[in-house]
């Protein structure tokens, strides 16, 4: 059962100098209990995705065209009152809180007793005792549920905006790169708590990062974009396994693994473009080794080559 | 080879010419701040010209001359075109003079703040230790007790007040504001690497600090001196009104207690309202300067 | 350190700084040029002037003298006042309500206004609101405040006669003749209050409006922000209970290091209003020279100033978590 389902989403941003295609016609579509990960460069769009989901875009976005399929309605059609009401409760997300996620005046437990309380009309007693219930679940201490943020470290942040995420029950939970502000060793407890409470409780996730090596770890389907535009899509073992666009084979050849046998770590050529005036044709053919002419005038179809796996690319025949 | 060396050795003026050409380009995109400069101006023009009136006619000196056809105060006539005050002196002329003494006591006493200020904040924030902890101490007082009390109670001591005191007090309570910014901005830059190699050169504290951190600093002190010249303005004129001020100088603020005290507030609106208003305006004109100079000092509010 | 600890620490921090300005204003007027002592009038009776140069050592040596004054402040001997000619004291004690009346409540209200505005506003994001209001901001700012209370009694008490001319009472009203209720004496401090009140409160509530704007413009770019959004929270709540209340931290910074500022502006007030308090009194002893009157309402006044901001560092204290006593 799907649980979302983005289709042809075209977003730009509006700025000072122009119009920032972000998101060029990306599709995909995140099945009930599965953790699906986004990932890409910087300034790829799959914040901005994640973002247009829950409909927190900041004022100089516009969706352009598209649609993001929930619960049988699509969420660019709703109000912003309607939309109040989906998010936290049917869709919810795990922000980078070693930053400021946390409201820095107001204790923890308060914070995710409101985010309880907004959305299901339970007393206060029992949205505590849930919270208490929420912290054994992602390893705090429900004792210190009354501190404040500054209080925390790091990864005990990270365990709260977890909780809180885990708070309402939610469909689904956006993760956005909740690791990245964290030191290695946090990082690795955290992806393995998300890990472990994901298959615990049949958690479906998109999992957005540009560490190709979290995701990898923690999720079974994978999205790789480059420069707003989705390069391919597959279960993570046909991804790694046979990779076939030419952006994800280079990001594979660009990190080294320690079991295999030595090799020269090759970085992708090239920057990524600049979205106010992308490349004409396929965004990444400035960079690809296999570049074609076709390649710089027509834009590749999305298409699947079996069992789950597509990708754009015109090389692939 | 010596074209190579022509055009790299640039001459002293030829560089700070540059450097004044493009602040000014800089500034001129504020246009609020442009605003300012253009206000200044005019009221430049306006102290300059308050030489001519008593020049024109000995009635029309400003603190003295009197019209021997009026006795009193009169409104606005052909003779007088802002009136006459309670002793018949010319308002106009009044005015004119006031915005020279407003520009005088504004601009000297903020300088002169602004550079004890900066060197307080420059020597206090390189060396730290006891002379940081007692110069800190000190603008702290300073800042924490109102301005005015602390002027009548040394005027009040000293007995009689001349307007140079007025400007020396201003000064004297505007320092600590600037030496706080200045201090903390000094901390900051000392830690840089540029700072150390100089040190480790062998330069001495007092090259460092001059040669090394203060030009870093100016901007920010330039800034400072902007939105001070308002505060002293408007300082002097609340000063003169409540009876502190230099009796012999004919600034706004005097005007405006001459008519206070002389029980004209309610009958001449042409005596009540000019002198507030050139006050206001004056001290605005400075503050524009002040923003318009802030999106220079501060980058990050350029290009918004 | 707790709360309690931390009001002690700073009540004995006021204390000491009292301390040292009590001694600066006795250096101030023996070591000035002018008069010799600063506690015997010309025109006081001979008898006067012998009680006074005993109680006060004036024949004895500086030091001493010092002693003395230091002696006689801690019991609340503040000298005889030459102009009025009754104990300093007992004069500042009836001047102090006036000025704490209209300094605490013109600062909190300008305060209470300035960020509810300044919430409101940012809120809307530009427009004409904002233009407007930074424009009206800038405008009460350079305009001295003792012309817009000069401007402020001739329209509305002397041409539309709404409000007194100035004073703090109505001498019928609390005189020996006419027995007036609590109440009616209420109201008519009420009365007389409003105009000087309200001069006092446009003028440093400004100041409150654009810093608080600036600050809310500044916390909704903070992740929190987002985070709340992102909750479902509705609009109001975000704005208020999440963004307002961080925002104003900055505003209650402001309202301690500006209370100079703030005090300047009620003297200037209290000589407009002629309201009877001690930014007046010192401003009369001042130039009349009457220097134990004005070393006492300044010593007192900036007692009032150092309370008030103690005050208002509790107050920031209370409301942001972060900070460590």
């Amino acid at each position: 059962m799907k649980v979302l389902e983005v289709q042809n989403l075209v977003m730009y941003y509006r700025t000072m100098k122009g119009y920032v295609k972000a998101v060029d016609n990306v599709s995909f579509d995140v099945e009930k209990g599965e953790a699906m990960g986004l990932v890409g460069e910087s300034g790829c769009g799959k914040t901005t995705i994640g973002m247009s989901i829950l409909g927190l875009l900041p004022q100089n976005a516009a969706v352009q065209s598209g649609k993001i399929l929930f619960r049988n309605g699509d969420l660019l059609e709703l109000s912003e009152k309607e939309m109040q009401h989906v998010r936290w409760k049917g869709i919810s997300m795990i922000f980078q809180a070693a930053m400021n996620a946390l409201n820095p005046v107001h204790r923890i437990e308060d914070q995710i007793v409101e985010a309880i309380k907004t959305h299901e009309n339970i007393s206060k007693e029992e949205a505590r005792k849930r919270v208490a219930q929420l912290y054994t679940l992602v390893g705090l201490d429900p004792e210190r549920a009354r501190d404040y943020p500054h209080e925390y470290s790091g990864g005990m942040k990270q365990r709260a905006v977890i909780a809180m995420a885990l708070a309402c029950n939610p469909d689904i939970i956006i993760a956005d790169e909740p690791t990245t502000a964290l030191d290695v060793i946090v990082q690795d407890q955290i992806i393995s708590e998300i890990k472990k409470l994901q298959q615990e409780l049949q958690m479906t996730m998109i999992y957005i990062s540009h560490d190709i090596s979290v995701i990898a770890e923690s999720c079974e389907r994978i999205a790789v974009m480059y420069a707003g535009i989705l390069a391919e899509y597959a279960n993570a073992v046909d991804l790694f396994k046979n990779p076939m666009h030419p952006y994800t084979q280079a990001l594979m050849s660009s990190f080294p693994s320690i079991k295999g046998p030595k090799k020269r770590l090759i970085p992708v050529p090239g920057e990524p473009p600049n979205l106010l005036n992308p490349p004409r044709g396929c965004r990444f053919h400035p960079r690809c080794p296999l570049a074609m002419d076709v390649c710089k005038k027509v834009v590749p179809e999305f298409t699947e080559y079996g069992n789950r796996h597509w990708a754009a690319c015109h090389a692939l025949g | 080879m010596t074209s190579l060396l022509h055009t790299e050795v640039k001459t002293k003026w030829q560089r700070r010419k540059k450097w004044v050409k493009n602040t000014w380009m800089l500034f001129k995109k504020s246009k609020v701040g442009v605003l300012g400069l253009v206000i200044l101006a005019i009221f430049f023009v306006l102290a300059l010209a308050s030489v001519i009136p008593p020049k024109i006619n000995e009635m029309y000196i400003p603190l003295y001359g009197t019209d021997p056809e009026i006795m009193g105060i009169s409104p606005p006539s052909l003779r007088h075109p802002l009136g006459t005050d309670f002793m018949g002196r010319d308002l106009f002329s009044q005015l004119l003079e006031g915005a020279k003494w407003a520009l005088i006591v504004g601009i000297t006493a903020a300088t002169a703040a602004v550079v004890v200020g900066t060197v307080v904040g420059l020597v206090s924030g390189y060396s730290g230790g006891i002379a940081d902890t007692l110069l800190q101490r000190t603008a702290d007082i300073l800042l924490t007790l109102p301005g005015i009390p602390i002027i009548l109670v040394i005027g009040a001591a000293l007995g009689q007040v001349s307007i140079w005191t007025v400007v020396i007090l201003i000064a004297l309570l505007g320092w600590p504001g600037p030496s706080k910014v200045i201090r903390a901005q000094v901390l900051s830059l000392r830690e840089r690497p540029f700072i150390e190699s100089a040190t480790v050169s062998g330069a001495s504290s007092k090259r460092i600090i001059f040669r090394h951190i203060a030009p870093n600093v100016l901007p920010l002190s330039f800034l400072y001196m902007t939105f001070g010249v308002t505060t002293a303005i408007l300082l002097e004129a609340g000063l003169s009104f409540i009876g502190m001020g230099d009796p012999s100088t004919v600034s706004w603020g005097m005007m405006l207690q001459w008519c206070f005290t002389s029980g004209n507030t309610f009958n001449a609106p042409y005596w009540l309202l000019p002198p507030g208003l050139c006050i206001t305006v004056l001290a605005l004109s400075f503050y524009l300067i002040g923003i318009g100079t802030q999106q220079i000092v501060n980058p990050r509010l350029r290009e918004r | 350190m707790s709360l309690a600890k931390f009001v002690a620490k700073r009540v004995l921090e006021i204390v000491v700084t009292l301390f040292i300005i009590a001694t600066l204003v006795f250096l101030l007027f023996r070591l000035m040029p002018g008069d010799a002592s600063s506690v015997v009038a010309a025109k006081m009776t001979p008898e006067l002037k012998e009680i006074l140069r005993a109680r006060f050592g004036l024949d004895k040596p500086l030091w001493q003298q010092y002693l003395i004054y230091v002696k006689n402040l801690l019991h609340g001997e503040f000298g005889t006042s030459f102009y009025w000619e009754g104990d300093v004291f007992d004069i500042l004690k009836a001047r102090m309500l006036p000025t704490v009346l209209l300094f605490t409540t013109g600062t909190l209200l300008a305060y209470a206004l300035g960020v509810n505005l300044g919430r409101i506003i940012a809120w809307k994001r530009g427009g004409k609101l904002e233009y407007g209001s930074t424009l009206t901001g800038l405008f009460l700012r350079t305009m001295p405040m003792f012309w817009v209370g000069l401007l402020a009694v001739w329209v509305f008490s002397y041409r539309l006669d709404l409000f007194p001319v100035g004073g703090m009472k109505t001498p019928e009203i609390w005189g020996a003749t006419v027995e007036a209720g609590l109440l009616t004496k209420i109201l008519d401090v009420a009365y007389h209050l409003f105009l000087p009140l309200t001069v006092y409160t446009l003028a440093i509530f400004a100041g409150n409006m654009l810093l608080m704007k600036n600050s809310m413009l500044e916390t909704l770019k903070e992740d929190y922000i987002t985070t709340a959004r992102a909750k479902g929270l509705p609009e109001k709540k975000i704005r208020d209970h999440h963004a307002a209340r961080n925002a104003m931290l900055p505003v209650v910074t402001a309202l301690s290091l500006g209370m100079a500022f703030s005090f300047n502006g009620s003297i200037l007030t209290e000589k407009v209003f002629s309201w009877p308090g001690l930014g007046r009194t010192l401003v009369e002893a001042s130039l009349s020279h009457d220097y134990p009157l004005a070393q006492g309402a300044f010593i007192l006044l900036a007692g009032v100033v150092l309370v008030a901001v103690l005050f208002s560092d509790i107050l920031y204290a209370y409301l942001d978590p972060r900070i460590k006593y």
